[in-house]
């Protein structure tokens, strides 16, 4: 049986805890970027946005703050295609679409569908795959929108745990799901997934939460603890620290990524899989670091 | 002769000097005065009364054609609302806006009808945008920004109504800002396109462009269109008032009063017999032949002169063809009514671009068919958005001698409207371009329109299987000559392969951005090897598209004469170097994006091959 004074405190916090709800108030994402490409050609971004066969976008809309990050399957160059070419056209595809409000918040699926379809609409012929990663915030109802295909990803962090994350689609071992457009003798035999078979997921968030976008090239190099130390450095909501902390973040993954040593999570998972191997995993790292923040003009 | 007064005469009243008071109402006494000076020695000031504002377009309301698919944000008209995606890039890029077609090669087809007598030479008009912009504004500039082959812009007007507006006015009034002629430029680069306009004594948010992209080499994209202007009317604007524009058939066609004995001079027994002046010795036909050269609002304004003139400028035999698509702003239900009498005999009517914002009715336009639609062989409604199932079925059941019936862009048409098309046995030409004619109704009238020469069912989105629809094209219409499939989503090699067998006589096909179709099924070969008499085949980004496809045309078709096969990785030189020589015809051949086919070779190839337009687009 409750004491008074308990059920007072639990009428007092429910009561504060109505009044500290911002809903009238629309949430934002502010996101800073920065990654590495595998070989670091000349100067670390080709053409912004883009790390090596890597390529992502952040994307402003009335409605919604629009994230993505593509991971070009390197595969196509034995073939004489350049898998950034891909994957940038991709994410370039979806910011145009969020620019011009052709999307629907709560249907991040639909975002690469139609992306998808546009990239067959272009009088070049586009060869190549990539993996796909949307996040979406709805302003208003201050739900995370989600789609994945492939295993790039996202974790959303809360008081220093992970509360959610993406789940990776493999075929197999190093074959993630992947949007492709295969030259036509070639059409059986590429691994083309549909974008419907993207993973989604839509959860609420709160202020404070702290969203990492990334490639492979990050969660194959660094397992999750060493991201959650070196997100507990974020100390406020701007974006210098932010990007101070993406900074720090892809590049503490690049330098294991070429530490032969280390045991990497994908170093062990080979071995789970019977492989024995050490080392990180040489890759292209794209990362997106967002906070949800209270949206200001 | 006795010439009655046209009640238009040209006038124009001269400069309009502002009185100072006006100047009184802005700016310091000392601006006033010194302002007062210029105006009176005719020069403008700079006072800064109104803000001037640059705005870009916040919608497309209504377009002619586009090449990019419907829904899509690729080479299509949506992409003109907005800012500039590409400027000042030059190239060929998804994010403009690209129309259907460009040059002369779609009319030098025998699917293109002949022009229409007495098109005024001051109309070049092929296609048009309407853009809706946020706010009216008194406009000083308008700039079309023009990223790849720039000068399709023939003409800019601005409307006096809100598209925006709850409460819109009954009288809509579209000014001409700038009109020109087709150019093409030379230089390759983009271009900020912003001719000298007329100023306006209305604001508007309304502005359309129309565009003509004869001369062009390329198609023409634009990226983003410009209105600026003032929210106040400039009161320092030393305007002249405009020559009342007597292209106003709604007033043209008054009916003469009965001249009577004014045009007699009593006791002048020679004038009795030339009361026309020697008009009058003048054989009928061959008046008829003079006035036949006149352009329609002359017609009109003759027939008010004499009753001799209107005589002749009504009879029925000078209106056997009659395009209005000229007049589109002025055409109205009235007008239509007064030209009712003389429409008896018309064979060809061009209603194209009319009637748009409730200028024609139903009521309007039935009353005229109902008049003059019994000997139509030729009737153009390419976007003619006043048209709906009624006036379908008016059209079907007046006009049963129709052979050609274009209906292009006719979005807004319900699906079940082009029922009533099957009812017209006669038709030999149909375009149905962009509108959304449903399976069913496409079968009904290959049923029964078995003498169709000409058929067009390009980006037609809501037609779901066109296996199905070829195969019946195949049974039903074998005389078929022209066959327009542009982005048919979904046909096969087993609807080309029955289209190839029934209609042996088919001279253009169509297949652009048909992605279903796959050269390894061989159905491009089976294509030249069945259709002997292909004068133009379009295979435009169709990724399969192969050698040994090109070299089967080359046995086969000796009178090709466009072909298109942009974007396919497979075609090298070797087969098109035998195309080229075994098709002395050829005059278009557009390798666009074509990988193994470099700019080198196709210089090569346009050296040994003067007479053929090699095509070699680019994005950047």
């Amino acid at each position: 049986m409750l004491s008074v004074l308990s059920y007072g405190r639990l009428v007092a916090r429910a009561v504060i805890g109505g009044l500290s709800q911002t809903d009238g108030r629309d949430y934002s994402l502010v996101t800073a970027s920065c990654g590495f490409g595998k070989d670091i050609r000349k100067g670390i971004q080709k053409k912004g946005m883009c790390y090596g066969d890597d390529a992502c976008f952040i994307a402003r809309h009335r409605s919604a703050d629009v994230l993505g990050v593509a991971d070009g399957v390197g595969g196509w160059r034995d073939y004489g295609v350049d898998p950034s070419q891909f994957s940038g056209t991709l994410m370039k595809t979806c910011e145009r679409l969020i620019k011009e409000g052709r999307f629907v918040p709560s249907n991040p699926v639909g975002v690469l569908t139609t992306s998808y379809y546009e990239l067959l609409q272009n009088k070049v012929p586009l060869l190549g795959s990539s993996t796909a990663c949307i996040v979406v915030l709805d302003r208003q109802s201050h739900r995370l929108h989600t789609a994945n295909l492939g295993d790039s990803g996202f974790l959303v962090v809360r008081g220093g745990e992970v509360v959610h994350r993406s789940d990776e689609q493999q075929h197999y071992f190093n074959t993630p799901f992947q949007l492709s457009i295969a030259p036509p003798e070639a059409e059986g035999e590429v691994l083309s997934d549909s974008p419907d078979t993207a993973d989604s997921l839509s959860f609420d968030v709160q202020l404070g939460d702290i969203i990492l976008t990334a490639t492979d090239g990050l969660f194959d190099n660094m397992p999750d603890y060493m991201i959650l130390h070196e997100l507990k450095r974020l100390k406020n909501t701007n974006y210098e620290s932010i990007q101070q902390t993406a900074r720090s973040i892809a590049e503490h993954a690049h330098v294991l990524a070429y530490d032969p040593n280390y045991m990497s999570p994908f170093a062990q998972f080979a071995c789970d899989n019977g492989l024995n191997v050490r080392g990180g995993k040489p890759d292209d790292i794209t990362v997106l670091l967002s906070i949800v923040a209270e949206y200001t003009d | 002769m006795e010439r009655r007064q046209s009640c238009y005469m040209n006038t124009y009243f001269e400069e309009v000097k502002p009185s100072c008071m006006w100047l009184g109402l802005s700016g310091t006494r000392g601006e006033a005065l010194s302002s007062r000076r210029a105006v009176e020695s005719g020069q403008r000031t700079a006072l800064p009364v109104s803000v001037e504002i640059d705005q870009y377009a916040i919608e497309v309301l209504d377009f002619s054609s586009h090449y990019g698919s419907e829904n899509s944000m690729s080479y299509t008209m949506r992409n003109l609302a907005g800012g500039p995606n590409v400027y000042p890039s030059f190239g060929d890029f998804t994010q403009t806006a690209v129309f259907r077609a460009y040059g002369t090669w779609w009319e030098q087809c025998a699917s293109a009808p002949p022009p229409f007598h007495r098109t005024p030479k001051s109309f070049h008009s092929q296609d048009y945008i309407e853009l809706a912009f946020e706010e009216p504004v008194y406009p000083t500039a308008v700039e079309v920004l023009e990223t790849y082959h720039p000068g399709a812009i023939v003409q800019i007007t601005a409307c006096s109504l809100n598209p925006f507006s709850q409460n819109p006015p009954a009288d809509v009034r579209w000014e001409v800002l700038w009109a020109g002629e087709p150019t093409k430029v030379l230089t390759p680069q983009a271009r900020q396109f912003s001719p000298s306009i007329k100023q306006l004594s209305f604001p508007t948010n309304l502005i359309r462009l129309e565009a003509n992209s004869s001369l062009l080499k390329y198609y023409t994209e634009l990226d983003a269109v410009v209105l600026r202007g003032q929210r106040e009317r400039p009161i320092m604007s030393l305007y002249k008032m405009p020559r009342i524009d007597i292209c106003d058939l709604s007033d043209s066609d008054e009916e003469l009063l009965d001249p009577g004995t004014s045009f007699r001079r009593a006791g002048d027994e020679k004038y009795m017999d030339l009361v026309n002046g020697y008009f009058d010795r003048l054989p009928y036909e061959l008046i008829q032949l003079i006035v036949s050269h006149l352009t329609l609002p002359d017609l009109c304004r003759l027939a008010q002169t004499c009753k001799l003139f209107h005589q002749h400028c009504c009879d029925p035999l000078q209106y056997t063809q009659l395009s209005l698509q000229p007049y589109w702003p002025r055409l109205n239900d009235s007008s239509l009514g007064y030209l009712q009498s003389r429409c008896t005999l018309l064979q060809r009517l061009n209603l194209s671009w009319t009637g748009g914002r409730g200028a024609l009715t139903l009521t309007g336009f039935s009353s005229f068919m109902k008049a003059c639609g019994g000997n139509l062989v030729c009737l153009e409604l390419s976007c003619c958005h006043f048209l709906n199932e009624v006036c379908l079925e008016v059209i079907s059941q007046t006009c049963s001698g129709l052979q050609e019936l274009n209906l292009s862009s006719c979005d807004r048409l319900h699906p079940q409207a082009f029922t009533h098309i099957s009812n017209l046995t006669r038709l030999r030409r149909l375009v149905l371009y962009r509108t959304k004619i449903e399976q069913t109704a496409m079968l009904s009238i290959l049923t029964f329109c078995t003498e169709l020469r000409h058929l067009n069912l390009g980006s037609c989105v809501m037609i779901e299987d066109y296996d199905v629809v070829v195969s019946m094209l195949a049974v039903r219409c074998r005389s078929l000559r022209s066959l327009d499939l542009w982005r048919c989503r979904n046909l096969t090699e087993r609807g080309l392969a029955e289209l190839a067998v029934g209609c042996r006589l088919l001279e253009e096909l169509d297949l652009g951005w048909c992605s279903t179709l796959q050269s390894s099924s061989g159905c491009f070969q089976h294509l030249a090897c069945n259709l002997p008499h292909l004068r133009k085949l379009f295979l435009t980004a169709n990724r399969t598209v192969c050698d040994s496809d090109i070299e089967e045309l080359a046995a086969n078709c000796h009178a090709l004469q466009h072909l298109d096969i942009l974007g396919t990785r497979m075609v090298t030189s070797t087969s098109l170097r035998k195309l080229l020589q075994a098709c002395p015809k050829l005059l278009l051949l557009d390798v666009s994006f074509c990988s193994q086919v470099d700019a080198r070779i196709v210089q090569e190839l346009s050296g040994l091959f003067p007479n053929v337009a090699i095509k070699k687009s680019f994005t950047q």
